[in-house]
């Protein structure tokens, strides 16, 4: 494995894409820095975080096997990675909010942001961007967000985490490269948040809807079970869980 | 290929759902569009060898079309066959931009070769930048910015010459 340690940097993902226009990494390079004055979340959206408190890393991943279509495999890889490790940590009350926020107690302490190398339509890596909220104790306006100091009170060694999460990656994509593809699945759906509960939704047309959540489909769309009985599966674009 | 065998054709298409259906054999090819902005299904048969008379036949479909939810491209004009279809490799949210502040990756008219980035493709939150297989200029761009896109939906239409 090999890490380079950044003090600041606009954003670990577009670094490591730099890299990989001159040629293609070595399996699971590792970008981590103090400081992250540009990260991103989903396009048009931003990623802040207060300098040297939490981790802003992005590990680069070959990827050979996997159809462009079975993509979402890549996302429950490393969502299960960072729930398994914070478990470690004793973080209790790990759930998965679809398709890839990670939350301790209801509130967002960690988020994910995957960007895919495709050549030819074959794809050939993934540069995995990883924002988890460690020691910061204060957010702006965002009531929903939280890090793992503010629910436990300790201060963590983010190298100690890292190291964890790093472990754990790598654990998740042997399963996914021997194949393992339900075995994943079925542990992401587990601990998907609000799973077989009654929940509430907002769709993009302003309507709400009620139902269950039942899982995902292949290609990593919701599954929801609504009160006409009939299942629907919703794009990321298309439905918002109200919670 | 008779009247009743296209006529034929048109319905299982229709019924399929599906957008668009190339058929090409010994001296006819076909085109089989179905679209929710028209409501009629259109056939060109054209003689593949160069040398043959063109022959344009429109015939009306013969059912109502099951239109399908994406916008289909307008009929086909004999022009769009000298042009390479880039489609999307996976269903996701069409961005022609990296970021809202940033200029579009390509525009009509833009000269791009293989390797050069078209559009970015999010689906569930994993960013896709669509790289171009081939050498051209773009001639249309068939979807718009942000919009959703399914499976093999034509994205861009490129004149190789």
């Amino acid at each position: 494995m090999y890490i380079i340690k950044l003090d600041a940097i606009g954003s670990t993902n577009a670094y490591l894409k730099e890299l990989t226009l001159t040629s293609i990494p070595q399996d699971y390079t590792v970008v981590v820095s103090e400081h992250q004055t540009n990260g991103r979340g989903q396009m048009g959206t931003k990623w802040e975080t207060e300098a040297g408190k939490n981790l802003t890393v992005s590990v680069f991943k070959k990827i050979s096997k996997l159809n462009i279509q079975e993509q979402f495999y890549i996302s429950m890889c490393v969502s299960l990675a960072i729930t398994e490790t914070l478990r470690k940590f004793q973080i209790k009350q790990l759930r998965i909010k679809w398709p890839n926020d990670i939350l301790s107690a209801n509130k967002k302490i960690c988020g994910i942001l995957i960007e895919n190398i495709i050549k030819n339509n074959y794809m050939v890596g993934s540069i995995i961007g990883i924002g988890l909220n460690i020691n910061q104790k204060f957010f702006n306006d965002l009531s929903q967000a939280s890090s793992l100091s503010l629910l436990t009170g300790i201060i963590y060694s983010k190298e100690e985490i890292l190291s964890e999460i790093l472990k754990q990656i790598q654990f998740y994509f042997d399963l996914l490269e021997s194949g393992k593809k339900s075995f994943i699945k079925n542990k992401y759906e587990n601990q998907l948040f609000r799973m077989n509960k009654p929940s509430t939704f907002k769709l993009n047309n302003d309507e709400t809807l009620s139902g269950i959540i039942k899982g995902i489909d292949n290609v990593g769309k919701l599954i929801i079970w609504t009160e006409d009985e009939i299942f629907r599966t919703f794009d990321l674009k298309e439905i918002k869980l109200l919670y | 290929m008779d009247l009743k065998e296209i006529q034929n054709l048109i319905k299982f298409v229709a019924k399929s759902g599906a957008s668009e259906v190339k058929l090409e054999m010994d001296d006819v090819k076909i085109t089989i569009r179905t679209g929710s902005d028209s409501e009629t299904t259109i056939v060109q048969q054209v003689p593949v060898q160069a040398s043959a008379p063109v022959v344009q036949q429109q015939v009306p479909a013969p059912v109502p079309v099951a239109a399908p939810e994406a916008p289909a491209a307008p009929a086909a004009s004999s022009d769009d066959s000298k042009y390479i279809t880039i489609k999307s490799p996976i269903i996701g949210t069409f961005y022609r931009k990296p970021s809202p502040d940033k200029p579009v990756f390509v525009e009509v008219g833009t000269d791009i070769k293989e390797g050069d980035v078209l559009c970015v493709i999010e689906a569930m939150k994993l960013f896709n930048e669509i790289e171009s297989e081939v050498t051209g200029k773009i001639v249309k761009v068939l979807v718009d910015d942000a919009s959703p896109v399914e499976f093999d939906q034509p994205l861009f239409l490129v004149d190789p010459s």
